[in-house]
């Protein structure tokens, strides 16, 4: 008994070996397997830095067009110059033509056009106001502050500008309105008048600040890397079917699986003797991207990632994940009747499950149906599983419902491919 | 000028009782296919002989040998190896026979040892007496020099030549091949016949299927004709070519023979008819041997020099012809 058990691991070892040596000598897709990964991380976590999270750094261009030198034409552009997602360019005596050109010509994403004298039309607008003139008899139409805005430029960001610009002319409005109500107190009453008090530094309300709500008050919101690295990660795991399964059906037609199939050995011995070198890529592909999102992106002026405080956490997720999306490969290769059968099945399942499960588009940014539907794909639970670790500070048991669902597909994926090996289905 | 066989003496102990090989009414019908693949095959393979599974292609000897290695399930029919049920001892049956696949089945990017190695230790060998067989099998493929080269380097000759000695490494008592020698260089070719001669006289059992009629007639002492899935025939080479020997005579002169030659022939007693094609001469006879000195007699009668001459001469080829009246007849 302990002699076959010994004899069959010996067989399981020279498979292992075997597969490692074939696996070896094909330096060009170890380049790819490894390097895939770390490049799309690399690109992805820069090119999204600032589509996700909070942190300061969306810098589209803006022109403000101050041809009021005046409060209105300051303060403006004291807003804009304040924005940290904002690089301003200021000018005072462009035309309304020109900025329109500006902005066509890709120059800028944004401009902001204030007339001249625009403070001072402001302040007899309220001159008008304060000694009470009928609106109808008022002399002076309200200013006109103008944007402009490049149609690329995404909607919500064009509205947070256009409130903030509102936003800086209430506060002008204010200050205007205070000084003018002071003034004419200094009139009628002198220099002893009763000043006004401070309304607009005595803030009412406490400046409204979001929270968000962590497992362990870890207030992090994800960022570009933090999506990206497991993401790419897991896509480029599962991506691993793609030889994998087209190395069984090589095997078929070269005829060393038949020959296998006329030996005592095993099915579980040649699977896994395959299986277990692919699973090592899978560390590793892991484990480098992790390392590159660590310590390269922060060089490169990306967001260093944030591994959390669960290693173990981490590493049954990459081993889930990575038994997944083996035995996807195995039972893809046993159903398979050709190379191009496998590649292009695989291929295409891959990236069907990698885009329903929120790797190529985030699932946060997804319709709710398409987020239910999502659910549906290991790459989901995956990814799912890795931004518990990440994002909401999650441990082992955070991460178990979605380790057990890709331990329970892979085991379903791994027993049809071995009643189809065997024959039995 | 051939080696000794570097075999081991394991071979010389074939199970006591019965054939090495013995099929019952065996057929095999693939899903999707009106007419079966085998067809009720009934074999019955000698221990210690070399047996040929002869027939064209697409006769049935590829899902025979399938059958025989375990890689697929008769429909019908029960197979016996070794005195193992097919259905029932396939483990034991695993270790007594060794397959030879059709097409080389090693694996490209592995060296010559590697595969060895491999396969070696599948069929559950280890330390060193995995080496001294792989080191005997690297000498019974002569290719000792090219043991560190890897397969994807090889010509086809060197390729097939691997692919049967890892079909000995574990030391089988049956060896089943599947042509071996399809599309394969003549001294590769000649190589493995004279390996297969030595590992016969070891006492190995061999079942070597081809559709090379005369490397069948060359190699087997027992043969079965398959055509269309059904064993057309089979017994002793000696056996199957008496069934089929040949009732001519064939003559060649030194000179154009006189035109009255055939006129005058077809005097002679016994003899059927008479072709006459420039010098030479083909004649018809229900008995050619107890024609043959009435003949000579004339010929030498008329001073006609003979440059050869044969009769009673018979082929595989003429006897699958004879039985199956096919034209896609085995090489």
């Amino acid at each position: 008994m302990m002699a076959t058990l010994m004899a069959t691991l010996a067989k399981f070892g020279a498979s292992i070996a075997k597969e490692a040596r074939i696996l070896g000598r094909d330096r060009q897709a170890l380049i790819l397997f490894f390097s895939m990964p770390v490049v799309f991380v690399l690109i992805l976590s820069l090119s999204l830095r600032d589509a996700f999270g909070d942190r300061p750094g969306a810098t589209f261009p803006v022109l403000v067009v101050a041809q009021d030198r005046g409060e209105v034409g300051q303060s403006i552009t004291q807003t804009f110059r304040a924005n940290p997602h904002v690089r301003l360019a200021l000018s005072h005596d462009a035309s309304e033509a020109q900025a329109r050109q500006w902005l066509m010509d890709g120059h800028y994403r944004f401009v902001v056009l204030i007339p001249a004298g625009a403070t001072d039309q402001a302040k007899r607008r309220l001159g008008e106001v304060l000694a009470g003139v009928p609106p109808e008899l008022r002399l002076e139409a309200p200013v006109a502050i103008r944007v402009l805005a490049d149609p690329a430029l995404r909607a919500d960001y064009r509205k947070v500008l256009e409130s903030s610009i509102d936003l800086v002319l209430h506060g002008v409005e204010m200050r205007l309105g205070r000084a003018q109500v002071e003034e004419t107190l200094r009139v009628t009453q002198g220099d002893h008048f009763m000043p006004l008090p401070d309304l607009e530094s005595a803030r009412l309300f406490r400046e409204v600040q979001g929270e968000t709500v962590t497992r362990q008050g870890r207030g992090q919101t994800p960022s570009s890397v933090q999506q990206n690295a497991p993401a790419w990660t897991l896509l480029a795991m599962f991506f691993l079917t793609v030889p994998l399964s087209v190395s069984f059906i090589k095997e078929r037609e070269q005829g060393s699986l038949f020959r296998l199939q006329t030996m005592n050995v095993p099915a579980w011995v040649v699977l896994g003797g395959k299986a277990v070198p692919f699973f090592a890529i899978n560390q590793i592909q892991m484990v480098s991207v992790l390392a590159v999102s660590v310590y390269v992106l922060p060089l490169l002026g990306g967001d260093r990632l944030d591994l959390g405080n669960a290693p173990l956490a981490l590493a049954l997720m990459g081993a889930s994940a990575s038994l997944a999306a083996i035995g996807f490969g195995i039972a893809v290769a046993m159903y398979a009747r050709t190379t191009e059968q496998a590649a292009g099945f695989s291929s295409a399942m891959v990236m069907i499950m990698g885009a329903l499960g929120g790797i190529l588009v985030p699932k946060a940014v997804m319709p709710p149906l398409m987020q239910d539907l999502a659910n549906l794909s290991p790459l989901s639970w995956g990814l799912d599983g890795f931004l518990d670790v990440f994002v909401r500070g999650g441990g082992i048991a955070d991460v178990l419902p979605e380790a057990m669902a890709l331990l329970a597909f892979s085991a379903f994926c791994h027993g049809v491919g071995i009643l189809r090996y065997q024959g039995r289905i | 000028m051939s080696k000794p066989c570097p075999l081991s003496q394991q071979y010389q102990a074939p199970k006591e009782g019965g054939p090495a090989i013995e099929l019952v009414g065996v057929g095999k019908l693939f899903a999707g296919r009106d007419v079966p693949a085998l067809d009720g095959v009934d074999l019955s393979v000698p221990h210690g002989t070399i047996y040929g599974i002869l027939g064209p292609n697409g006769a049935g000897k590829t899902t025979l040998m399938s059958i025989l290695g375990g890689l697929l399930k008769p429909t019908y029919g029960t197979a016996r190896i070794d005195g193992h049920d097919i259905a029932k001892g396939r483990a034991a049956i695993r270790r007594v026979i060794g397959m030879v696949p059709q097409e080389p089945a090693v694996y490209p990017t592995l060296t010559v040892r590697e595969n060895l190695d491999y396969f070696g230790r599948m069929q559950g060998l280890s330390g060193p007496h995995l080496q001294n067989r792989i080191r005997a099998c690297l000498d019974l493929a002569e290719m000792g020099d090219y043991a560190d080269r890897r397969v994807d380097q090889l010509s086809g000759g060197y390729r097939r030549r691997l692919n049967m000695v890892i079909g000995l490494i574990h030391e089988p008592r049956i060896l089943i091949l599947d042509e071996p020698t399809v599309a394969i260089d003549p001294h590769s070719r000649s190589l493995i016949h004279q390996r297969l001669r030595e590992l016969h006289a070891s006492g190995i059992t061999i079942l070597i299927s081809t559709h090379y009629m005369e490397e069948a007639e060359q190699l087997c002492q027992h043969i079965a004709i398959i055509h269309h899935g059904k064993v057309m025939v089979q017994g002793r080479v000696p056996d199957l070519l008496a069934m089929q020997r040949d009732k001519s005579i064939q003559m060649q002169f030194e000179n154009d023979p006189p035109p009255d030659l055939a006129a005058r022939l077809r005097t002679l007693p016994g003899l059927a008819e008479v072709h006459v094609m420039g010098r030479c001469v083909r004649i018809a006879a229900e008995h050619p041997d107890t024609l043959m000195p009435t003949l000579l007699t004339e010929l030498q009668a008329r001073g006609l020099g003979l440059r050869s001459l044969s009769f009673g001469n018979s082929s595989l080829a003429q006897v699958f012809l004879a039985l199956t009246g096919s034209t896609g007849a085995p090489k």
